[in-house]
């Protein structure tokens, strides 16, 4: 299977400074979510993706085709959603997606029925005849979907799609991306400084940190890993809870005021944990899998590369 | 993505050629432009003299109505169509080709540039010769609608009209009837780009443009008076082209009194034209770029 981004010792330069300094890396999953503080070179990672950019040395690949040596046939399979405002002011917002539709390449008529479709599907069908210019941010953020999106991409790539929205609107998007992400073999790039908006919507995360790679992590890997690791609150727990526990397999770490850390086997079920609870009268009063959350991955990608504060 | 299911589709459907899709700016901006009403207004007054000229034509054609007309003998002479008439013809006709170009121009890329859409055309497979071609295809479709296509229908009537032989000792004029348009056009199209691409607001890019043909002219002319002179004029576009124009249609002196005394070869004139589209182009070279802000 074609990995979607290959970079191979990816260097640009831009004004004499060197931006991205030799990124190599292989991401192959589907959804991948573009991490990084401010000033990380993300923009400048899509900017290159999309061959605005050229590469100073090294080359990047998306589904195979070179950034660069094969921009056009990279583009005719690209949907962008810049971070920045993009939209044509005086246009009502279905005829500025016919618009871009049409220069992707549709024909006026699929390129219109696709607009139509598209801003539906976004949820703007109401506001569609309206001038772009008059919408609301959100509104203009799911313009900007819509325009990505109607000539049909393989390739989707979002640059901070939830900026400026409200968190119904940004829920909204978060479920349209997935929902897109689910009903179709796209694949989907997705840079944001919300890492809870990557960490629902991509399978992997490439993180980036003053022009390098921090981290390339495998979010679905990372969670199966995580699975069978519980942490418990409980009241009345004695050692005998523990070593019932441990008596199937579990490791326990036992701590103050009734917390217990327990990694389960493969082979047992959290069922049987509260078996054994009932059985010796102890009361759970709360149960988490703990897994490493992409905040965790993201703030010790941070350490390793000496970020003092690893803020975004 | 049909709207009743609200469900994404991938598009499998057929594509337009590659090379036709810089026409799609093309068809979006005359849909924008016919929409003013001012705009339509300014077409048809551009197109006016063009009628007034066929009428011009016709009256030189017809003795008949000469006679009805009750005009005299000697003053039939003015009722002449030679190279001379279409001169005048020409420069009427690109006067009123650039008070279009300053009309439509400014609007054509600033509109873009205002709200940042730039990136969405070039993340497509559309290049930025793709992006200024279609634009410019607006302003050549429009300003030979004015200039070379009134002209040489207004040559086809007279050669209609004439008989005999009047076309076969003309035909040399469709050349630079054609060519002298074409310069023309190419030069306020790309500078009024360069404008709108490089002044976002409509009105001053509309100023800007005036100011381009008026000012250095302005200055052109102050060099000429300080150094004693002529060279300064290569400033004056509208001087440089009425000077392609009079030595094109074989008439350097008679309409242009001032060309005796001031000769600029034709080859100047040319390169002072030449060289305002290349600057146009390096303007717009450096201001339709892709990427956007890199922060940090």
């Amino acid at each position: 299977m074609t990995p979607t981004i290959e970079l191979d010792g990816l260097e640009v330069q831009l004004g004499g400074r060197t931006i991205l300094q030799g990124l190599t890396g292989v991401l192959k999953s589907r959804a991948i979510g573009l991490l990084g503080p401010n000033g990380a070179g993300k923009s400048t990672l899509i900017n290159t993706l999309l061959g605005f950019h050229t590469p100073s040395k090294g080359r990047v690949r998306v589904l195979g085709l070179d950034s660069h040596a094969n921009s056009k046939e990279l583009r005719s399979l690209v949907g962008y959603m810049p971070e920045n405002d993009a939209f044509i002011a005086k246009m009502s917002g279905v005829r500025f997606v016919r618009y871009m539709a049409e220069i992707s390449g549709l024909p006026p008529e699929q390129a219109m029925e696709r607009a139509h479709e598209a801003f539906v599907y976004v949820g703007l069908g109401e506001a569609r005849y309206r001038p772009v210019g008059t919408y609301s941010l959100g509104m203009k953020q799911l313009a900007k979907l819509a325009q990505a999106i109607a000539h049909g991409p393989k390739v989707l790539i979002l640059d901070e799609p939830t900026n400026g929205m409200d968190p119904p609107a940004r829920k909204r998007l978060i479920e349209l991306i997935r929902e897109i992400r689910e009903a179709s073999d796209i694949c989907l790039l997705l840079s944001s400084h919300l890492l809870r908006d990557v960490e629902e919507t991509c399978d992997e995360v490439l993180i980036l940190r003053n022009g390098k790679i921090a981290s390339i992590c495998n979010l679905v890997e990372e969670r199966r890993a995580n699975r069978k690791f519980l942490e418990l609150e409980t009241l009345g727990a004695e050692a005998n809870f523990t070593s019932a526990l441990e008596g199937l397999g579990c490791e326990c770490a036992v701590f103050t005021s009734g917390r217990i850390k327990v990694v389960m086997p493969d082979s047992v079920e959290i069922r049987e944990v509260f078996k054994v609870a009932a059985d010796r009268g102890v009361q759970i009063r709360r149960m988490n899998h703990r897994r490493d959350s992409l905040e965790d991955i993201f703030l010790s990608a941070m350490e390793q590369t000496g970020a003092p504060d690893g803020r975004l | 993505m049909a709207v009743y299911k609200r469900r994404y589709n991938s598009y499998t459907g057929s594509l337009t050629p590659q090379w036709s899709r810089f026409f799609v700016l093309t068809r979006f901006a005359f849909m924008d432009l016919f929409k003013s009403r001012f705009f339509v207004i300014l077409l048809i007054l551009c197109i006016v003299p063009c009628l007034f000229s066929a009428g011009y034509i016709f009256v030189a054609n017809n003795k008949t109505l000469q006679l009805l007309m009750q005009v005299r003998s000697e003053a039939a002479d003015f009722f002449k169509v030679e190279n001379q008439y279409f001169i005048i013809i020409m420069v009427v006709q690109a006067e009123a080709a650039f008070l279009l170009n300053c009309w439509v121009g400014p609007v054509l890329i600033a509109g873009d540039l205002t709200n940042g859409a730039l990136p969405l055309f070039l993340s497509r497979p559309f290049t930025r010769a793709d992006y200024v071609f279609g634009k410019l295809a607006v302003l050549g479709l429009l300003l030979s609608a004015v200039t070379w296509v009134p002209c040489l229908l207004l040559f086809a009537l007279q050669a209609g009209l004439a008989h005999d032989g009047w076309i076969w000792s003309h035909l040399w004029m469709v050349v630079p009837i054609v060519l002298c348009s074409a310069i023309w056009i190419l030069a306020l199209s790309l500078l009024s780009l360069a404008v709108s691409a490089w002044v976002k607001l409509r009105i001053v890019a509309t100023g800007v443009t005036f100011i381009i043909f008026f000012i250095p002219a302005g200055l052109g002319e102050m060099f000429n008076a300080i150094m004693g002179t002529h060279w300064g004029a290569l400033l004056n576009f509208s001087y440089m082209f009425r000077i392609i124009l009079e030595r094109g249609f074989r008439d350097p002196y008679r309409m242009l009194g001032r060309m005796a005394r001031n000769e600029i070869p034709i080859s100047a004139a040319w390169a002072s034209l030449i060289c305002l589209c290349v600057l146009s182009l390096v303007i717009l070279n450096a201001r339709l770029r892709a990427r956007e802000t890199v922060r940090g």
